[in-house]
């Protein structure tokens, strides 16, 4: 047997990595960008299920022109971001207090873990029926307010009836099941952090702060990118808690991009336009992303050193 | 463009006539309809009858989902694809127009259907290009509910107010009156019934939008002063559908409720409800049943209006069996067939005669007489292929009004621009 030079050799290697992983590649190809450029296909159409009379006509970027003169679409996209700042928000603060909370020995330690979990098992449609309940006229909320003195029983609040009060039951809902992900995700992160660094900054006279705003918080960088990115795009295609809680309302208050394009495409059935609003959202979310990774100055795919 | 649907419409019917040579009913019909509890059983056995008068024809009935946004969907991709099956559709009476102008389904005029008998606005409801496209099989209609243990019928809206007013002071009920005020197409119903009573209309009858009226505007401005000002209505209806409408009428707990004729038996029944034997019902009010009076500017006194839904039998445009098909929708919507399907469903026949018989009578919650007092007024929603986007924008802009975020007039004005550049869109203008 001869030796074959080495570069010869990467280049087979490579060839035969290729060969090993086109199967995969094939099918992210079938079930990713297929689909995608399908959309992106059918947003340059009219396609209109409930109106076949006006044929399947090529109309360019009419369907976008539509989108970007329509009041409702800027509206729901206004919704959808103001939702995704101030969940997001609350749920990394609350979840990164949670988890450095967690992250301490105690007994009962894994207990709570669990108890903590417990939000984030429950089907988003059992939970935001749950907060409905909750913020309903006669719902607990308004009971412990007129139990206080703080609200007139004969006039209770109707939190679904007013345009700014029906976002409180929304992003406390989502708050509420969503932070126990944020936590998990930054525990594990915690407990990656080597734990000779504290003592090394305890011993330099290092204050509790100091220790978190020069340890914990650069080395807990890639948990928080992962978490950010995560939560913002999921908050972002915010979807079925947002329709079982208020629908939207009132009038179209609520109503997130994501619903708005379900509207358009699922009871209107109008593909072509229906499809351009999915492509904007894809392009939102995955602009966030890059910002996202920008920002931070971290790879995703970097090896820990 | 009338014409333009025209031509869609007579293509396809003129294509059936001549592959199928006419007169023959024979063959296999694919009938998808509402298959649950006793709607299920009574069809099986007007089906089984049917074919045993029609040696030949055989009626395959199929499932299909109940809900009916679900099954608009089915039946939009089904007969997206031209597919000649389901032969027989079961439609909701705002899907006829649509279906219609679609060319999906086909007109029934050439089989010279008989509708005399039927309630004048289960017809018009079905009618496109002035052709009739269904048959109305049975009707629902919005009606008011009132407690005859405290207040008399009211005739019109300031009698409504007023007793409402009145009847909670002394009764202490904590509302006047509940409706269906969440923003789905509930309201659009209630809307439309407040909006004949005041004399108004969402569409004209050349099609033109008239929901920015005088007395479009009027009746809206009613609806949102009974929650803000009068507060007879409470604000937590704005958030309420059916079902939470009537528990407070059978809690006891309104004077008045604008429901569907469902809602009757169930509160009849003493196990459930605290109303039974206390209430009846009769047709929304209207503005004045003088005529117009000397302060309103000389607006209409307005008619008594029921929303009307239910469900129409209309024949596939690429059948391959029409003659047999249309022989089973004229079978299903003979009077006895109609008086035995109200027996055992307790769903109301638009024909007028079945109300005559006085067997009906154990069949209905609501009275006959009543009912059918109720049914004469029934109001088609706007006849149109753009229903349901129509809809949704009025949905979205009387909810708006009604929660307070902007004035009913420019809610209306708002939703009216929004439909006349629909229909432009889709040249329906």
């Amino acid at each position: 047997m001869h030796e074959r030079p080495n570069h010869s050799t990467e280049k087979r290697e490579a060839r035969l990595a290729w060969a090993f992983v086109l199967p995969a590649l094939s099918v992210v190809a079938l079930i990713a960008i297929f689909p995608l450029l399908w959309t992106f296909w059918e947003s340059l159409h009219v396609h209109d299920l409930r109106m076949p009379w006006r044929g399947n006509p090529f109309v360019g970027l009419e369907n976008y022109r539509e989108a970007f003169t329509e009041p409702r679409f800027w509206q729901a996209l206004g919704h959808t971001l103001f939702f995704t700042a101030i969940s997001v928000a609350l749920e990394v603060v609350l979840g990164l207090i949670l988890a450095l909370a967690l992250n301490r020995a105690y007994r009962g330690r894994g207990f709570v873990r669990v108890l903590v979990l417990l939000p984030w098992a429950i089907p988003t449609v059992v939970a935001a029926l749950l907060w409905r309940f909750i913020f309903e006229e006669r719902g607990i909320v308004n009971a412990a307010l007129i139990n206080a003195g703080a609200m007139d029983g004969a006039h209770p609040l109707v939190w679904f009836g007013h345009s700014l009060l029906a976002w409180t039951p929304v992003i406390l809902a989502d708050v509420w099941k969503t932070t126990p992900f944020v936590t998990l995700l930054l525990l594990a992160g915690l407990q990656n952090i080597d734990s000779t660094l504290y003592e090394a900054a305890r011993m330099d006279g290092a204050s509790p702060w100091m220790q978190f705003t020069n340890i914990t918080l650069p080395l807990l960088k890639p948990a928080l990118l992962v978490v950010l990115i995560f939560r913002t795009l999921d908050a972002f295609r915010v979807f079925d808690l947002i329709y079982v809680l208020t629908n939207g309302g009132p009038g179209t208050s609520t109503e997130p991009i994501a619903l708005y394009t379900f509207t358009r495409l699922m009871n209107n059935l109008r593909f072509g336009y229906g499809s351009a609003l999915s492509v904007i959202v894809f392009l939102v979310t995955f602009l966030l992303a890059v910002v996202y990774i920008r920002a931070l100055g971290v790879k995703l795919t970097e090896k820990p050193q | 463009m009338q014409l333009f649907f025209h031509r869609l419409l007579v293509i396809p019917a003129a294509l059936l006539l001549a592959s199928c040579g006419g007169g023959q009913r024979k063959g296999v019909l694919s009938f998808p309809a509402s298959a649950v509890g006793k709607e299920a059983e009574v069809l099986k056995i007007q089906v089984r009858r049917f074919e045993k008068e029609n040696p030949g024809i055989m009626v395959d009935l199929r499932k299909t989902p109940d809900a009916s946004d679900l099954r608009h969907q089915l039946y939009v991709q089904w007969l997206n694809a031209r597919a000649s099956e389901p032969d027989v559709l079961q439609l909701d009476v705002v899907w006829t127009a649509e279906f219609a102008a679609a060319g999906w389904i086909m007109p029934l005029d050439r089989f010279k259907p008989d509708v005399e008998d039927f309630f004048p606005g289960t017809i018009a409801a079905n009618l496109w290009d002035k052709k009739l496209h269904a048959l109305p099989w049975f009707v629902d209609v919005g009606m008011l509910y009132y407690r005859t243990d405290l207040v008399s019928p009211p005739k019109t809206f300031a009698d409504l107010i007023k007793s409402a007013e009145e009847g909670t002071a002394r009764s202490r009920l904590p509302y006047g009156f509940v409706w269906q005020g969440a923003r789905y197409e509930g309201l659009v119903c209630v809307f439309l019934e407040h909006l004949g009573g005041f004399g108004g209309r969402i569409l004209d009858e050349e099609g033109g939008v008239v929901v920015d009226s005088e007395e479009a505007v009027q009746a809206l401005t009613f609806m949102r002063d009974c929650v803000a000002k009068a507060r007879i209505v409470p604000e937590a209806a704005l958030t309420w559908k059916e079902e939470e409408t009537r528990f407070a009428f059978q809690n006891g707990e309104t004077i008045f409720l604008r429901n569907w004729p469902y809602a009757y038996r169930s509160m009849s029944d003493d196990q459930h409800s605290k109303v039974g034997g206390k209430f009846a019902v009769t047709a929304m009010p209207v503005r004045s049943h003088l005529g117009g009076g000397p302060g309103d500017k000389g607006l209409s006194a307005g008619k008594h209006t029921a929303t009307l839904g239910g469900s129409q039998l209309a024949i596939n445009a690429n059948t391959a069996n029409p003659e047999a098909a249309y022989h089973l929708i004229e079978f299903l919507t003979r009077p006895e067939q109609m008086l035995e399907r109200a027996l055992m469903t307790g769903q109301y026949p638009p024909r007028r005669n079945v109300y005559d018989d006085p067997k009906l009578a154990t069949g209905l919650a609501v009275p006959p007489k009543d009912a059918r007092r109720i049914i004469e007024s029934a109001t088609p929603r706007p006849v149109t292929p753009v229903y349901a986007e129509l809809s949704e924008i009025l949905q979205i802009w009387l909810h708006r009004a009604l929660t307070g975020q902007v004035d009913p007039r420019l809610a209306l004005e708002n939703a009216a621009g929004e439909i006349r550049r629909l229909l432009k869109k889709v040249g329906l203008d």
